[in-house]
Protein backbone atom coordinates (compact mmCIF):
# COMPACT_ATOMS: atom_id res chain seq x y z
CA UNK A 1 0.00 0.00 0.00
CA UNK A 2 0.80 3.38 -0.73
CA UNK A 3 -0.40 6.05 1.77
CA UNK A 4 -0.50 9.80 1.09
CA UNK A 5 -1.65 11.29 4.24
CA UNK A 6 -2.53 15.17 4.19
CA UNK A 7 -1.69 16.03 7.88
CA UNK A 8 1.13 14.78 10.32
CA UNK A 9 -0.79 13.77 12.54
CA UNK A 10 -2.55 11.26 10.03
CA UNK A 11 1.21 10.55 9.35
CA UNK A 12 2.13 9.39 12.72
CA UNK A 13 -1.11 7.09 12.74
CA UNK A 14 -0.19 5.07 10.51
CA UNK A 15 3.42 4.50 11.70
CA UNK A 16 2.25 3.80 14.74
CA UNK A 17 -0.09 1.42 13.78
CA UNK A 18 1.95 -0.45 11.07
CA UNK A 19 5.72 0.50 12.76
CA UNK A 20 8.43 -1.30 10.69
CA UNK A 21 5.86 -2.62 8.35
CA UNK A 22 5.47 1.19 6.68
CA UNK A 23 8.23 3.18 5.31
CA UNK A 24 8.43 6.67 5.69
CA UNK A 25 9.27 8.52 2.47
CA UNK A 26 10.00 12.32 2.01
CA UNK A 27 12.17 13.67 -0.58
CA UNK A 28 13.54 10.10 -1.75
CA UNK A 29 17.10 10.95 -2.12
CA UNK A 30 17.92 8.53 -0.30
CA UNK A 31 15.44 5.84 -0.43
CA UNK A 32 14.70 5.95 -4.25
CA UNK A 33 18.14 5.64 -5.01
CA UNK A 34 18.31 2.16 -3.51
CA UNK A 35 14.44 1.21 -5.50
CA UNK A 36 16.68 2.26 -8.61
CA UNK A 37 19.11 -0.70 -7.96
CA UNK A 38 16.57 -2.71 -7.87
CA UNK A 39 16.29 -2.81 -3.44
CA UNK A 40 12.47 -3.45 -3.60
CA UNK A 41 10.34 -1.06 -0.50
CA UNK A 42 9.79 -4.18 1.32
CA UNK A 43 6.79 -2.67 3.15
CA UNK A 44 4.07 -0.32 2.57
CA UNK A 45 4.90 3.68 1.37
CA UNK A 46 4.15 6.21 3.85
CA UNK A 47 4.35 9.46 1.74
CA UNK A 48 5.37 12.75 3.89
CA UNK A 49 5.18 15.19 1.00
CA UNK A 50 1.49 16.11 1.45
CA UNK A 51 1.36 16.44 4.68
CA UNK A 52 0.85 20.21 4.91
CA UNK A 53 2.60 21.09 8.20
CA UNK A 54 5.83 19.44 7.56
CA UNK A 55 7.71 21.76 5.40
CA UNK A 56 7.37 24.73 8.39
CA UNK A 57 10.66 26.72 9.98
CA UNK A 58 8.86 28.68 12.98
CA UNK A 59 10.39 30.56 16.00
CA UNK A 60 9.21 29.89 19.39
CA UNK A 61 10.47 30.88 22.75
CA UNK A 62 13.87 32.14 21.16
CA UNK A 63 14.45 28.80 19.40
CA UNK A 64 14.51 27.84 15.74
CA UNK A 65 12.08 24.60 15.28
CA UNK A 66 12.42 23.31 11.77
CA UNK A 67 9.58 20.86 10.50
CA UNK A 68 11.20 17.54 9.81
CA UNK A 69 10.07 18.25 6.37
CA UNK A 70 12.84 21.26 5.88
CA UNK A 71 14.71 20.54 2.40
CA UNK A 72 17.68 22.01 2.11
CA UNK A 73 16.79 24.64 -0.41
CA UNK A 74 14.83 26.15 2.82
CA UNK A 75 17.74 25.60 4.98
CA UNK A 76 19.87 27.43 2.34
CA UNK A 77 18.28 30.59 3.06
CA UNK A 78 18.48 30.14 6.90
CA UNK A 79 20.85 33.29 8.68
CA UNK A 80 22.92 30.19 10.50
CA UNK A 81 26.29 29.59 8.77
CA UNK A 82 27.14 26.23 9.05
CA UNK A 83 23.79 25.13 8.49
CA UNK A 84 23.31 26.76 5.41
CA UNK A 85 26.57 26.10 3.90
CA UNK A 86 25.91 22.78 4.99
CA UNK A 87 22.85 22.66 3.02
CA UNK A 88 23.75 24.67 0.27
CA UNK A 89 26.94 22.07 0.05
CA UNK A 90 24.39 18.86 -0.44
CA UNK A 91 24.11 17.58 -4.25
CA UNK A 92 22.69 19.81 -6.78
CA UNK A 93 19.33 21.73 -7.04
CA UNK A 94 17.53 18.67 -7.70
CA UNK A 95 18.59 17.19 -4.47
CA UNK A 96 18.35 20.33 -2.02
CA UNK A 97 14.59 20.91 -3.52
CA UNK A 98 13.66 17.43 -2.37
CA UNK A 99 15.89 16.58 0.31
CA UNK A 100 14.72 17.12 3.81
CA UNK A 101 16.21 17.51 7.39
CA UNK A 102 14.48 14.34 8.86
CA UNK A 103 15.48 11.85 5.83
CA UNK A 104 19.63 13.38 6.48
CA UNK A 105 19.03 12.51 10.37
CA UNK A 106 17.21 8.93 9.55
CA UNK A 107 19.58 7.79 6.86
CA UNK A 108 22.16 8.82 9.71
CA UNK A 109 24.87 8.47 7.52
CA UNK A 110 28.11 9.65 8.96
CA UNK A 111 28.46 11.76 5.49
CA UNK A 112 25.64 13.33 6.55
CA UNK A 113 26.17 17.22 6.16
CA UNK A 114 23.07 18.25 7.83
CA UNK A 115 23.96 15.81 11.18
CA UNK A 116 26.85 17.33 11.31
CA UNK A 117 25.73 20.68 11.29
CA UNK A 118 23.07 20.36 13.45
CA UNK A 119 25.05 18.44 16.24
CA UNK A 120 27.42 21.80 16.45
CA UNK A 121 24.67 23.73 16.90
CA UNK A 122 24.04 21.20 19.76
CA UNK A 123 20.23 20.83 18.36
CA UNK A 124 17.56 18.80 19.19
CA UNK A 125 15.44 16.41 17.20
CA UNK A 126 11.99 15.80 18.20
CA UNK A 127 10.98 12.17 18.33
CA UNK A 128 7.20 11.44 18.00
CA UNK A 129 4.18 8.59 18.41
CA UNK A 130 0.54 8.78 17.89
CA UNK A 131 -0.36 8.30 21.13
CA UNK A 132 2.86 8.24 23.73
CA UNK A 133 3.59 11.88 22.72
CA UNK A 134 6.85 12.92 21.38
CA UNK A 135 10.29 13.40 22.78
CA UNK A 136 13.23 15.76 22.68
CA UNK A 137 16.72 14.10 22.07
CA UNK A 138 19.68 15.99 21.63
CA UNK A 139 21.13 14.80 18.77
CA UNK A 140 24.57 13.36 20.55
CA UNK A 141 22.88 11.55 22.43
CA UNK A 142 20.12 10.38 18.92
CA UNK A 143 22.86 8.85 16.85
CA UNK A 144 24.04 5.14 18.41
CA UNK A 145 26.33 3.92 16.13
CA UNK A 146 26.64 3.02 11.97
CA UNK A 147 23.18 4.25 10.74
CA UNK A 148 21.49 3.23 14.15
CA UNK A 149 19.12 5.74 15.59
CA UNK A 150 17.49 6.08 18.73
CA UNK A 151 14.17 6.41 16.73
CA UNK A 152 11.89 3.25 17.26
CA UNK A 153 10.16 1.87 14.73
CA UNK A 154 6.83 3.19 15.80
CA UNK A 155 8.06 6.85 15.36
CA UNK A 156 8.33 9.52 13.06
CA UNK A 157 10.86 12.36 13.62
CA UNK A 158 8.40 15.53 13.64
CA UNK A 159 11.11 18.41 14.72
CA UNK A 160 14.37 19.58 15.13
CA UNK A 161 14.94 22.37 17.67
CA UNK A 162 18.01 24.40 17.83
CA UNK A 163 18.66 25.86 21.15
CA UNK A 164 18.22 29.89 21.54
CA UNK A 165 19.80 30.28 18.01
CA UNK A 166 19.85 33.93 19.47
CA UNK A 167 22.45 33.20 22.07
CA UNK A 168 24.77 31.58 19.01
CA UNK A 169 27.47 34.38 18.84
CA UNK A 170 29.18 32.42 15.26
CA UNK A 171 29.10 29.67 13.63
CA UNK A 172 31.48 27.98 10.58
CA UNK A 173 31.76 24.91 8.34
CA UNK A 174 34.17 23.80 5.99
CA UNK A 175 33.59 20.26 3.48
CA UNK A 176 36.03 18.50 1.71
CA UNK A 177 36.06 16.44 -1.39
CA UNK A 178 36.82 15.49 -4.55
CA UNK A 179 35.03 18.00 -6.33
CA UNK A 180 33.02 21.66 -6.37
CA UNK A 181 29.29 19.96 -6.33
CA UNK A 182 27.62 17.03 -6.16
CA UNK A 183 29.80 16.08 -3.55
CA UNK A 184 29.87 13.49 -0.55
CA UNK A 185 32.39 14.80 1.94
CA UNK A 186 35.40 13.08 2.57
CA UNK A 187 35.61 14.77 6.02
CA UNK A 188 33.60 17.86 6.74
CA UNK A 189 33.46 20.22 10.15
CA UNK A 190 31.35 22.20 11.50
CA UNK A 191 31.67 24.49 14.62
CA UNK A 192 29.34 26.86 16.53
CA UNK A 193 30.32 29.28 19.66
CA UNK A 194 27.69 30.57 21.88
CA UNK A 195 27.26 34.04 23.75
CA UNK A 196 28.24 32.13 26.77
CA UNK A 197 31.48 30.89 25.68
CA UNK A 198 30.82 27.64 25.09
CA UNK A 199 31.86 26.29 21.69
CA UNK A 200 30.89 22.68 20.05
CA UNK A 201 32.97 20.96 17.11
CA UNK A 202 31.21 18.62 15.00
CA UNK A 203 33.03 16.22 12.48
CA UNK A 204 31.42 13.72 9.26
CA UNK A 205 32.84 11.13 7.81
CA UNK A 206 35.32 10.25 10.29
CA UNK A 207 33.46 8.02 12.63
CA UNK A 208 30.49 5.61 12.01
CA UNK A 209 28.39 8.22 13.35
CA UNK A 210 28.44 11.57 12.76
CA UNK A 211 30.40 13.06 15.68
CA UNK A 212 30.57 15.70 18.62
CA UNK A 213 34.58 16.28 19.23
CA UNK A 214 34.15 16.46 23.13
CA UNK A 215 37.46 15.60 23.75
CA UNK A 216 38.30 18.77 21.90
CA UNK A 217 35.53 21.08 22.90
CA UNK A 218 36.97 20.34 26.80
CA UNK A 219 40.29 22.15 25.80
CA UNK A 220 38.28 25.02 24.15
CA UNK A 221 36.13 26.50 26.56
CA UNK A 222 36.23 29.52 28.32
CA UNK A 223 39.75 29.71 26.47
CA UNK A 224 40.95 32.47 23.92
CA UNK A 225 41.89 30.91 20.90
CA UNK A 226 45.38 31.54 20.49
CA UNK A 227 47.73 30.05 18.14
CA UNK A 228 48.85 27.56 20.56
CA UNK A 229 45.43 26.82 21.53
CA UNK A 230 44.33 26.28 17.95
CA UNK A 231 47.41 24.03 17.45
CA UNK A 232 46.43 22.17 20.42
CA UNK A 233 43.33 21.69 18.99
CA UNK A 234 44.04 20.70 15.62
CA UNK A 235 46.19 17.52 17.17
CA UNK A 236 43.49 16.76 19.20
CA UNK A 237 40.90 16.96 16.63
CA UNK A 238 42.94 14.42 15.01
CA UNK A 239 43.71 12.22 17.86
CA UNK A 240 39.75 11.62 18.71
CA UNK A 241 38.25 10.86 15.63
CA UNK A 242 38.01 7.24 14.58
CA UNK A 243 38.13 7.20 10.47
CA UNK A 244 38.32 4.25 8.43
CA UNK A 245 39.74 3.59 5.14
CA UNK A 246 37.79 3.49 2.12
CA UNK A 247 37.41 4.14 -1.52
CA UNK A 248 36.79 8.07 -0.88
CA UNK A 249 39.70 8.43 0.88
CA UNK A 250 42.36 6.72 3.37
CA UNK A 251 41.76 6.99 7.65
CA UNK A 252 45.39 8.72 7.56
CA UNK A 253 43.93 11.07 5.12
CA UNK A 254 41.42 11.81 6.78
CA UNK A 255 42.71 12.20 10.26
CA UNK A 256 45.37 14.85 9.12
CA UNK A 257 42.17 16.75 7.55
CA UNK A 258 40.76 16.98 10.69
CA UNK A 259 43.38 18.58 11.74
CA UNK A 260 43.30 21.23 9.38
CA UNK A 261 39.46 21.45 9.43
CA UNK A 262 39.34 22.16 13.32
CA UNK A 263 41.57 24.52 12.84
CA UNK A 264 39.95 26.55 9.88
CA UNK A 265 36.47 25.82 11.38
CA UNK A 266 37.67 27.60 14.51
CA UNK A 267 39.72 30.63 12.89
CA UNK A 268 36.51 31.38 10.91
CA UNK A 269 34.31 31.17 14.19
CA UNK A 270 37.06 34.09 15.48
CA UNK A 271 36.73 35.90 12.21
CA UNK A 272 33.26 35.66 11.77
CA UNK A 273 31.29 38.85 13.68
CA UNK A 274 28.19 37.18 12.23
CA UNK A 275 25.51 38.19 14.74
CA UNK A 276 23.04 35.32 13.98
CA UNK A 277 19.69 35.26 13.86
CA UNK A 278 17.06 38.08 13.93
CA UNK B 1 -0.86 -2.37 -5.55
CA UNK B 2 -1.53 0.19 -7.58
CA UNK B 3 -2.21 3.89 -6.66
CA UNK B 4 -4.72 6.18 -8.57
CA UNK B 5 -2.81 9.13 -9.77
CA UNK B 6 -4.48 12.44 -10.25
CA UNK B 7 -2.11 15.21 -11.38
CA UNK B 8 -1.37 18.15 -14.00
CA UNK B 9 1.46 17.35 -16.57
CA UNK B 10 2.22 19.83 -19.18
CA UNK B 11 -0.54 21.66 -18.35
CA UNK B 12 -2.95 18.54 -18.82
CA UNK B 13 -4.51 17.00 -15.96
CA UNK B 14 -3.55 13.52 -16.32
CA UNK B 15 -5.62 10.44 -14.28
CA UNK B 16 -3.92 7.27 -14.32
CA UNK B 17 -3.31 4.02 -12.21
CA UNK B 18 0.30 3.24 -11.21
CA UNK B 19 2.42 0.59 -9.33
CA UNK B 20 3.09 2.40 -6.11
CA UNK B 21 7.11 2.52 -6.37
CA UNK B 22 6.88 3.47 -9.91
CA UNK B 23 9.60 6.25 -10.81
CA UNK B 24 8.29 9.59 -12.01
CA UNK B 25 10.62 9.31 -14.84
CA UNK B 26 9.51 5.82 -15.90
CA UNK B 27 5.68 7.52 -15.61
CA UNK B 28 6.54 10.00 -18.01
CA UNK B 29 8.29 7.70 -20.44
CA UNK B 30 7.01 4.58 -20.66
CA UNK B 31 3.33 5.38 -19.54
CA UNK B 32 2.97 9.09 -21.26
CA UNK B 33 5.26 8.54 -24.12
CA UNK B 34 6.55 12.13 -22.85
CA UNK B 35 10.47 10.16 -23.19
CA UNK B 36 12.25 14.12 -23.36
CA UNK B 37 13.46 13.71 -19.94
CA UNK B 38 16.36 10.90 -20.02
CA UNK B 39 17.37 8.50 -17.18
CA UNK B 40 21.28 8.04 -16.95
CA UNK B 41 22.51 7.65 -13.99
CA UNK B 42 19.45 7.03 -11.82
CA UNK B 43 21.16 8.07 -9.02
CA UNK B 44 20.78 11.64 -8.65
CA UNK B 45 23.82 12.84 -9.70
CA UNK B 46 23.47 13.46 -13.62
CA UNK B 47 20.31 15.84 -13.97
CA UNK B 48 19.48 14.41 -17.68
CA UNK B 49 16.18 13.48 -15.54
CA UNK B 50 14.95 17.10 -13.99
CA UNK B 51 11.65 18.07 -14.15
CA UNK B 52 9.46 20.90 -12.34
CA UNK B 53 7.40 20.11 -9.86
CA UNK B 54 5.49 22.49 -9.15
CA UNK B 55 8.42 24.97 -10.39
CA UNK B 56 11.12 23.45 -8.75
CA UNK B 57 13.61 21.54 -10.51
CA UNK B 58 13.84 17.51 -9.25
CA UNK B 59 15.42 14.61 -10.45
CA UNK B 60 12.01 12.49 -11.99
CA UNK B 61 14.46 9.17 -11.27
CA UNK B 62 14.36 9.72 -7.38
CA UNK B 63 10.79 10.76 -7.32
CA UNK B 64 7.80 8.35 -7.07
CA UNK B 65 5.60 9.23 -9.85
CA UNK B 66 2.58 8.86 -7.03
CA UNK B 67 4.29 11.93 -4.86
CA UNK B 68 3.02 14.18 -7.73
CA UNK B 69 -0.02 13.30 -6.92
CA UNK B 70 -2.04 16.51 -6.70
CA UNK B 71 0.57 18.52 -8.18
CA UNK B 72 2.09 20.39 -11.17
CA UNK B 73 4.60 18.43 -13.29
CA UNK B 74 6.18 20.79 -16.04
CA UNK B 75 8.84 18.52 -19.04
CA UNK B 76 11.03 19.33 -21.60
CA UNK B 77 8.20 18.54 -23.37
CA UNK B 78 6.59 22.12 -22.27
CA UNK B 79 9.05 24.19 -23.28
CA UNK B 80 8.38 24.92 -26.80
CA UNK B 81 5.02 26.81 -28.12
CA UNK B 82 3.89 24.36 -31.13
CA UNK B 83 6.78 24.72 -33.16
CA UNK B 84 8.24 28.13 -31.74
CA UNK B 85 11.47 27.32 -29.92
CA UNK B 86 11.81 28.94 -25.87
CA UNK B 87 14.95 31.18 -26.01
CA UNK B 88 16.88 28.61 -23.69
CA UNK B 89 16.52 26.18 -26.72
CA UNK B 90 17.33 28.23 -29.47
CA UNK B 91 20.40 29.43 -27.69
CA UNK B 92 21.49 25.83 -27.26
CA UNK B 93 21.35 25.27 -31.08
CA UNK B 94 23.16 28.96 -31.78
CA UNK B 95 26.51 28.17 -29.57
CA UNK B 96 26.24 24.25 -30.04
CA UNK B 97 25.22 23.22 -26.59
CA UNK B 98 24.39 19.99 -27.66
CA UNK B 99 25.90 17.01 -28.86
CA UNK B 100 25.09 13.87 -28.11
CA UNK B 101 21.90 15.00 -26.52
CA UNK B 102 21.66 13.23 -23.60
CA UNK B 103 22.08 15.40 -21.19
CA UNK B 104 20.24 18.71 -22.98
CA UNK B 105 16.90 18.03 -21.63
CA UNK B 106 17.82 18.20 -17.75
CA UNK B 107 20.02 21.22 -18.73
CA UNK B 108 17.28 22.86 -20.30
CA UNK B 109 14.87 22.49 -17.69
CA UNK B 110 18.12 23.37 -14.84
CA UNK B 111 18.55 26.95 -16.93
CA UNK B 112 14.65 27.51 -17.12
CA UNK B 113 14.39 27.54 -13.43
CA UNK B 114 17.16 30.22 -13.16
CA UNK B 115 15.49 32.12 -16.13
CA UNK B 116 12.36 31.87 -14.15
CA UNK B 117 13.91 33.04 -10.94
CA UNK B 118 16.50 35.64 -11.76
CA UNK B 119 16.04 38.85 -14.19
CA UNK B 120 20.07 39.49 -14.12
CA UNK B 121 21.52 35.95 -13.66
CA UNK B 122 25.73 36.27 -12.26
CA UNK B 123 28.07 34.37 -13.56
CA UNK B 124 27.90 32.21 -10.17
CA UNK B 125 24.27 32.09 -10.65
CA UNK B 126 24.96 30.63 -14.06
CA UNK B 127 27.51 27.66 -12.62
CA UNK B 128 25.19 26.82 -9.91
CA UNK B 129 22.22 26.52 -11.89
CA UNK B 130 23.21 23.94 -13.25
CA UNK B 131 25.09 22.25 -10.75
CA UNK B 132 23.39 19.38 -10.79
CA UNK B 133 24.04 18.56 -14.54
CA UNK B 134 26.76 16.30 -15.91
CA UNK B 135 27.75 16.68 -19.80
CA UNK B 136 29.97 14.40 -21.14
CA UNK B 137 30.41 15.44 -24.82
CA UNK B 138 30.71 19.51 -25.37
CA UNK B 139 31.95 20.45 -21.77
CA UNK B 140 29.98 23.43 -20.49
CA UNK B 141 31.38 26.75 -21.86
CA UNK B 142 29.09 26.54 -24.53
CA UNK B 143 26.47 25.65 -22.39
CA UNK B 144 26.99 28.42 -20.15
CA UNK B 145 27.03 31.03 -23.16
CA UNK B 146 23.30 29.46 -24.31
CA UNK B 147 22.19 30.53 -20.84
CA UNK B 148 23.46 33.62 -20.69
CA UNK B 149 22.35 34.18 -24.61
CA UNK B 150 19.25 33.35 -23.38
CA UNK B 151 18.59 35.13 -19.97
CA UNK B 152 19.47 38.56 -22.02
CA UNK B 153 16.82 37.78 -25.03
CA UNK B 154 14.77 37.15 -21.85
CA UNK B 155 15.65 40.62 -20.86
CA UNK B 156 15.01 42.39 -23.79
C1 LIG C 1 23.09 12.93 -5.90
C2 LIG C 1 22.96 12.95 -4.40
C3 LIG C 1 23.83 13.73 -3.66
C4 LIG C 1 23.74 13.77 -2.28
N1 LIG C 1 24.60 14.56 -1.60
C5 LIG C 1 24.54 14.61 -0.26
C6 LIG C 1 25.44 15.43 0.46
O1 LIG C 1 26.28 16.14 -0.11
N2 LIG C 1 25.32 15.46 1.82
C7 LIG C 1 24.38 14.72 2.49
O2 LIG C 1 24.32 14.79 3.69
N3 LIG C 1 23.52 13.93 1.82
C8 LIG C 1 23.58 13.84 0.48
N4 LIG C 1 22.72 13.02 -0.21
C9 LIG C 1 21.80 12.16 0.55
C10 LIG C 1 20.38 12.67 0.76
O3 LIG C 1 20.06 13.71 -0.15
C11 LIG C 1 20.16 13.20 2.18
O4 LIG C 1 20.48 12.21 3.12
C12 LIG C 1 18.73 13.67 2.42
O5 LIG C 1 18.70 14.41 3.61
C13 LIG C 1 17.69 12.57 2.48
O6 LIG C 1 16.42 13.17 2.68
P1 LIG C 1 15.12 12.65 1.88
O7 LIG C 1 13.96 13.45 2.35
O8 LIG C 1 15.37 12.63 0.43
O9 LIG C 1 15.04 11.15 2.44
P2 LIG C 1 14.27 9.84 1.88
O10 LIG C 1 15.09 9.20 0.82
O11 LIG C 1 12.85 10.19 1.57
O12 LIG C 1 14.33 8.98 3.20
C14 LIG C 1 15.57 8.60 3.76
C15 LIG C 1 15.35 7.77 5.00
O13 LIG C 1 14.75 8.57 6.03
C16 LIG C 1 13.54 7.99 6.48
N5 LIG C 1 12.68 9.12 6.84
C17 LIG C 1 12.37 10.20 6.06
N6 LIG C 1 11.63 11.07 6.77
C18 LIG C 1 11.46 10.55 8.01
C19 LIG C 1 10.78 10.99 9.18
N7 LIG C 1 10.13 12.16 9.25
N8 LIG C 1 10.81 10.20 10.27
C20 LIG C 1 11.48 9.03 10.25
N9 LIG C 1 12.14 8.55 9.16
C21 LIG C 1 12.12 9.31 8.06
C22 LIG C 1 13.07 7.13 5.34
O14 LIG C 1 12.23 6.09 5.76
C23 LIG C 1 14.39 6.61 4.80
O15 LIG C 1 14.84 5.53 5.56
C24 LIG C 1 22.76 12.99 -1.61
C25 LIG C 1 21.88 12.21 -2.34
C26 LIG C 1 21.96 12.18 -3.72
C27 LIG C 1 20.99 11.35 -4.50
Amino acid sequence: MFYRPDTFAAALRLKADHAAAIKPISGGTDLVVGLNRGQSLGVDVLDLTAAKDYRRIDHADGSLILSGGTTFAQLEQLDIACLARAAASVGGPQIRNRGTIAGNLATASPAGDGSVALLALDAEVELAHADRGTRWLRLIDYFEDYRQTALGDDELISHVRIPTPSALQASAWYKIGKRGAVNISLVCAAAARFLDGRICLAFGSVAPIPMRAVQTEKLLQGQPLTGALLHQAAQAASAEVKPIDDWRASADYRKAMCAVLARRVLEQLQTDDERQMP
Amino acid sequence: MTWHLECTINDAPVTRDIPEDLTLLDFLRDHLGLTGSKGACLEGECGSCTVHLDDAPVCSCLTLAAQAHGRSVCTVEALAESTTLDPIQQAFIDTGAAQCGYCTPGLLMAGRTLLDRTAFPEANHLLTSIEGNLCRCTGYASIIEAIQIAANESKA
